[in-house]
């Protein structure tokens, strides 16, 4: 049944990157300044040498997301072109949140690595 | 709704932090050299469905449980406002079962259920004595108390008190009659009540030299005589002549044992041999009404054992001192009284039971009526569900929407119901307080009551909410099929509850109106009553009694009164006095009760009361001075003189050495109550003007309606005893009508209930056949293009109605005549023989019914074939 329900389970299937690492990108992207949507995109794309294409229908609802759970908080300011924008910008709580995905992240990939790479040792990685 | 605003604003800002984004998309674009439009284009693409993606974000907001709930309700209220006549039907229904259960509720919260406010109240016993085939009294001598309260060992102690009016006056305080309480000096600490101001007295009071004339104000008079004045303590009043002085204040709505006695004034015992010449106390006069506290660990039963054989002394001493032994099988009774000495219980206690079970039903009814329509209705709107769940509506979120629908729904019905709930209990108040028992019930809905209501509105919703919101929301194809049949079964549930509450009605009113037939010995029409109070007027006994026959002759000339007189007391009002006599010619056994109960009346008493003369003459006013004369019943008669002529014999009772000639014979009156358990007694009329006794109750026969006089009455009394206030005025119908409020409350609501129950089942019948009408309208004109005629489709639909009604009248009977039973089981005397009511009951229920089903009828015979057909 093509039901509306079913559309956006479909979409939310489209968000590539792991449940939890895009809000650890916005974090991460966050600690140089208060940004808005478009260019935390921009800058996540660039900072990825282009692997990574944040899209919108993941990267608006995470925004608000984190600004719920107060990690993030918004201010309207006029951008460098003169354009009325929503900047986002990292709070003392979110600034701690982004410290433990951060190493979380780092046991994480770690023992991926050791997953895929079974065969080296600790000390040759 | 600040909250609401905010969401709107979230909104707007979602929309310009999208649009912002698109903006700066497409300059980037035009900065690496795209046209314009094609920028925005792009930028519009790459950024995906916009709509969804609001969505989504919108979603990770969150919604408050307000904001659901307002949703819900918002959704509710259009979903009302779209069919007014079902909102205010479930509304007006379910309201009428919430304020009836709530004013009833409220009665018998207050009869039933009160505690006293004082310590620990259910410890507190009351003692009692009960002779064969009559009601319990609790009165009993100074000696009885005494003597119980230092032989027994159950109870932690006793307490003694007796009513007394006393005219009391002081100053800053207008003459008044109050009502006293004489109070034994463990009364206050037995009860274990803290004044509200002052102190309380107690045994210390009267002793060792300290004053014994020391009085105790309720907190009502405090208030409404002393304005609360902290410096009344200390203050002199008189009372009957006596000094005494205001020591403190009784707590607020302390009423001691007796609620609804709203006692004034508490005196000891240790200051009654001030205000008495002849003291009561150390006496065997019967003035006392006893109370106990049982110690702790004591059961109530031990407290009946040790009681009943303390009684046993206090019998023989009686039997010793009045050689009555018929009170040998008199004996004594302890019963708990944490709610204290509640007449009202035993008066109204079953009569509110009863009407509590009637009430259920009818909310009963009213629920399945709610839930008929609501289960109709899910049925209309299954489009608007099916729509609802395509749009990606989740089960819960719609089972929540039907339950917020159902509970708006019995949330309005409970705030109209709480007020109807006011207005029911003041009526019921006001009726109840023309009982002559003089009680003033302080029954107003409270918080326990309210809570019960809210209770009562919210399982209502409940029940009537889950069941058709589950159904609205299941998909599956046989629902239809379920629900009519659930329907139909709600329709019979419904006729059922209401063949039982007509039948109860029908039994109520009948026995009421068997009271009103009942033969009271009198002629209860056009009798006018009123009540002097010469205690203040400065009469002495001779002035005032000739002034009295100077107003009878008076009250005689107005026009429209046929006859006037006086009396010691009305009838159905008690008896003057009970006193051993021997009568003339008769040899009474020994250990045989020769009481005889006594009455002081004037000429023309038994004229005015419709009293018929059987034998000799009437008492006139030149009897005064002559040798003294009695007019007896014919109980009296046929007790001591059989077949023989009483006229001329004579009765003389014990201790009084002047004889009584009967000179008259009268027909039996019912002394107490107009009830058939109150058998006549054997009774003695004096001449009170023979006897030149005043008594202040006066009575008028009229040919008018004798209402109307009351003014030309009133006007009279002032020109003649100027200083003498009339203070009760009523017909003799209003005061036989006191007599059995109990009665008639049970009627005239159980009337009314039955009404509502069998309107509301009319109702429901009438919306399920409606529907299922407004359904089958294609099959129907299918049947007429057939060849079937109006009149087979009229039966169609009537049938179906008639079959739902006889299930219901099948499913009810078998309730009626075990409710009947229950009926009877509660109150006495109740004349429900025969199958009248259950019959009466079904006829009016099938005849609505039918008439509920002519309307859906007419409008299937109505149907238009071609139209029918072209709509499907």
């Amino acid at each position: 049944m093509p039901t509306a329900m079913g559309k956006r389970e479909g979409y939310e299937n489209r968000i590539e990157l792991l449940q939890g690492t895009l809000d650890m990108l916005i974090l991460q992207t966050l600690r140089w300044g208060p940004q808005h949507g478009y260019g935390i995109g921009q800058a996540i794309r660039a900072g990825s040498g282009e692997v990574l294409q944040v899209e919108t229908g993941s990267l608006y609802p995470a925004l608000h997301r984190l600004e719920k759970q107060g990690w993030v908080k918004s201010e309207w300011k006029a951008s460098e072109h003169n354009q009325r924008a929503k900047y986002y910008q990292l709070t003392a709580p979110g600034k701690r949140q982004l410290t433990s995905e951060h190493s979380r992240w780092k046991q994480l990939s770690a023992a991926i690595v050791r997953l895929m790479n079974p065969g080296e040792t600790e000390g040759e990685a | 709704m600040g909250w609401l605003f905010g969401r709107k604003q979230r909104d707007r800002e979602l929309e310009q932090e999208i649009q912002a984004h698109l903006a700066m998309a497409a300059r980037d674009r035009m900065a690496h050299g795209e046209e314009p439009q094609a920028a925005e284009r792009a930028a519009r693409r790459e950024f995906g469905n916009r709509a969804l993606i609001e969505e989504t974000t919108r979603e990770m907001w969150g919604w408050t449980a307000l904001e659901t709930l307002w949703q819900d309700a918002r959704y509710a209220l259009r979903g009302m406002r779209r069919s007014p006549g079902f909102t205010a039907v479930a509304i007006l229904s379910l309201a009428l079962g919430i304020g009836a259960n709530t004013a009833i509720f409220s009665l018998v919260d207050t009869v039933l259920l009160r505690m006293l406010p004082v310590e620990d109240p259910g410890q507190l016993v009351e003692l009692m004595f009960k002779a064969p085939h009559q009601d319990h009294f609790n009165l009993f001598s100074w000696k009885s108390y005494d003597h119980y309260r230092r032989s027994n060992h159950v109870f932690a102690d006793v307490i003694a008190f007796g009513f007394e009016p006393f005219a009391v006056r002081g100053e800053g305080l207008e003459p008044a009659r109050l009502r006293g309480l004489w109070a034994s000096a463990t009364y206050f600490p037995v009860l274990g009540v803290k004044a509200a101001a002052g102190r309380l007295f107690g045994p210390e009071d009267g002793a060792g030299g300290s004053p014994a004339n020391v009085a105790v104000v309720s907190w009502e008079l405090w208030k409404s005589r002393f304005h609360l004045d902290p410096g009344i303590m200390g203050r002199r009043i008189v009372v009957d002549d006596v000094p005494a002085t205001i020591i403190g204040v009784a707590p607020r709505d302390f009423e001691g044992m007796e609620p609804g006695s709203r006692p004034d004034l508490w005196l000891p015992f240790a200051m009654e041999p001030m205000v008495h010449r002849r003291s009561n106390i150390g006496t065997d006069n019967l003035w006392l009404k006893l109370a106990a506290r049982l110690k702790p660990g004591v059961s109530l039963e031990q407290a009946r054992a040790e009681m009943s054989a303390l009684f046993q002394w206090a019998i023989e001493e009686e039997i010793r001192t009045s050689g009555d032994g018929t009170i040998r099988n008199v004996k004594s009774e302890v019963e708990p009284a944490g709610g204290g000495f509640n007449r009202l219980r035993d008066k109204y206690g079953r009569p509110a039971l009863a009407l509590m079970a009637l009430v259920a039903l009818l909310l009963i009814i009213a629920c399945t009526n709610v839930a008929s329509v609501l289960v109709a209705r899910g049925a209309a709107r299954r489009r608007e569900m099916a729509l609802r769940v395509a749009l990606g509506a989740g089960r819960f979120r719609l089972l929540r929407q039907g339950l917020t629908e159902a509970l708006l729904l019995s949330m309005a019905a409970a705030l109209i119901g709480v007020a109807l709930a006011y207005f029911g209990t003041s009526v019921l108040v006001r009726i109840i307080a023309e009982d002559p028992g003089g009680v003033h019930l302080q029954a107003k809905p409270e918080l326990a009551v309210l809570l019960f209501t809210a209770g009562v509105a919210v399982l209502t919703g409940l029940l009537f909410g889950l069941v058709p919101a589950w159904q609205a929301s299941g998909s599956a194809p046989a629902a239809s099929l379920r629900r009519q049949l659930f329907g139909k079964g709600l329709v019979v549930t419904q006729v059922a509850f209401s063949v039982v509450l007509l039948s109860a009605a029908s039994l109520f009113v009948g026995h009421l109106a068997d009271l009103a037939r009942l033969d009271l010995g009198i002629r209860r029409d056009h009798v006018l009553l009123f009540v002097l109070d010469p205690s203040s007027g400065g009469y002495d006994n001779e002035r005032l009694l000739r002034a009295y026959q100077d107003l009878l002759g008076r009250l005689e000339a107005i026009p429209g009164v046929r006859s006037a007189t006086e009396c010691g007391f009305y009838p159905l009002s008690g008896v003057g006095s009970m006193q051993p006599a021997n009568v003339e010619g008769y040899q009474a056994a020994p250990g045989e009760r020769r009481h005889l109960s006594r009455g002081w009346v004037a000429p023309k008493y038994f004229e005015t009361f419709g009293v018929p003369l059987l034998m000799g003459r009437d008492f006139t006013f030149e009897d005064r001075g002559r040798p003294r004369v009695a007019i007896v019943n014919q109980t009296l008669v046929r007790y001591f003189f059989g077949n023989r002529n009483p006229l001329g014999k004579h009765i003389a009772f014990d201790g009084d050495p002047n004889p009584f000639e009967i000179v008259g014979v009268v027909g039996d009156t019912r002394s107490f109550e107009p009830l058939p358990r109150d058998p006549p007694l054997r009774f003695v009329y004096f001449n009170m003007i023979q006897l030149e006794r005043n008594y202040s109750e006066f009575a008028l026969r009229t040919t008018v309606d004798p209402a109307s006089l009351e003014g030309e009455v009133r006007r009279m009394v002032r020109t003649l005893l100027k200083t003498v206030p009339v203070t009760e005025v009523r017909t003799l119908e209003e005061q036989v009508n006191r007599a059995i409020v109990p009665e008639r409350i049970v009627a005239m609501l159980s009337g009314l209930f039955g009404g509502l129950g069998a309107a509301l089942a009319a109702l429901g019948l009438y919306g399920l056949l409606a529907y299922t009408v407004a359904r089958r309208t294609s099959e129907i004109g299918v049947r007429m293009a057939l060849g079937a005629a109006r009149g087979d489709i009229m039966r169609m639909v009537l049938r179906e109605a008639a079959a739902m009604v006889c299930g219901g009248l099948v499913a009810g009977v078998p309730i009626v005549y075990w409710s009947t039973r229950f009926a009877q089981s509660l109150i006495p005397g109740l004349s429900a023989s025969g199958a009248f009511p259950a019959v009466s009951a079904a006829a009016m229920m099938l005849a609505l019914a039918l008439a509920a089903a002519y309307v859906p009828a007419r409008r299937a015979i109505r149907v238009d074939p071609m139209e029918a057909l072209r709509y499907e």
